[in-house]
């Protein structure tokens, strides 16, 4: 006769019965001797079970590890260069785009950078504009100085007019 | 490997009842994980995945066989007795390790359980070594089989009626 029990005593005996389930089970064990038996199989089985602890054979194990070794050694010694295709291609996309971000950039000094750098501040905007129109917008600070130099001596040459 | 060694190969020997098919089918589940470790996308707890990977390791070990059987049987070989299973099991398990006079109590408890386990079907006998040997809950293993966990619950329940008659208890 099947009291309708048993798979909730297969939850209770391995520990996975709620707190109700758990009282539920614990009195229907004082009034049931099927499962009260059924319990006691599981225990003896699972009893028998534990005493037994086979293991693989050492050579077995000694094979796994030395093979296990020898995969993660063939990781490590992988050369440098030895890229898959996605690395390659990622590389590569990479530096293109270094490249043209760096085309991309403006060069030089720019006007504001000249006129903001501070190598002289008694330059206003009238000799900077003077400065653009002899510029050849040269980077070099070689350049700034020499047309500096010509707006010096062209100033000079107004102030001996002006009297 | 360490912590699990035991258990997977325990388990494997169950289901094969034979050292030399389970120790083949160890290697190929342990050489699986080295060679690939991202196979596992931890999605399940650890395991639960390597149990799965030992079950089907071992259910394509039980294809090849079954096959290779055909074939001897068609040429006239005896096949191997199938219904031994589980007393193979217990043989290679006592083989594999020595065996104290103090244990001829349990060897003898043993005995009687290998004749039990030999009256559960394959699928009560399954899901009753999984549970021993993996320590996973009944949901857990409902997951790993694909089975609703009312049905794993109740093969379990029939294995213990039935170990219940065949070990007198």
């Amino acid at each position: 006769m099947d009291c309708g029990y048993g798979e909730k005593l297969i939850l209770y005996f391995y520990g996975e019965a709620g707190a109700e389930l758990k009282a539920g089970m614990e009195a229907h064990l004082k009034t049931c001797a099927a499962c009260r038996g059924s319990f006691a199989a599981l225990a003896a089985a699972e009893g028998a079970l534990r005493e037994e602890t086979p293991l693989p054979s050492a050579s077995v194990l000694a094979a796994v590890m030395s093979r296990a070794r020898a995969a993660l050694a063939g990781e490590k010694r992988r050369p440098f260069f030895s890229w898959t295709w996605a690395e390659t291609a990622f590389a590569g996309a990479l530096a293109a785009a270094l490249v043209m971000a760096f085309a991309a950039a403006p060069r030089g000094n720019s006007p504001e950078l000249a006129w903001n750098s501070g190598l002289d501040s008694t330059l206003d905007s009238v000799e900077y504009s003077l400065y653009r129109t002899q510029s050849d917008q040269s980077a070099s600070a070689g350049d700034w100085d020499y047309n500096y130099g010509l707006l010096n001596a062209e100033g000079q040459a107004l102030d001996t007019t002006a009297g | 490997m360490e912590r699990h060694k035991g258990a997977v190969y325990g388990y494997l020997l169950r289901l094969t009842a034979r050292r030399d098919a389970a120790e083949d089918i160890f290697q190929e589940v342990f050489l699986k994980l080295v060679h690939n470790p991202g196979a596992y996308g931890e999605r399940e707890k650890f395991k639960a995945w390597l149990f799965t990977v030992a079950r089907n390791a071992a259910m394509d070990h039980f294809r090849r066989e079954s096959s290779r059987r055909a074939v001897a049987c068609s040429e006239g070989d005896a096949a191997p007795d199938e219904d031994g299973s589980a007393r193979a099991a217990l043989d290679a398990v006592a083989a594999s390790e020595p065996g104290p006079a103090e244990a001829l109590e349990n060897k003898l408890l043993g005995e009687k359980l290998a004749r039990a386990l030999e009256k559960l079907s394959e699928d009560q006998r399954e899901v009753f070594y999984l549970r021993h040997y993996s320590g996973l809950s009944f949901r857990e293993i409902a997951g790993m089989l694909g089975l609703p966990i009312g049905t794993v619950l109740a093969r379990m329940s029939r294995a213990a009626a039935l170990l219940r008659k065949e070990l007198g208890k």
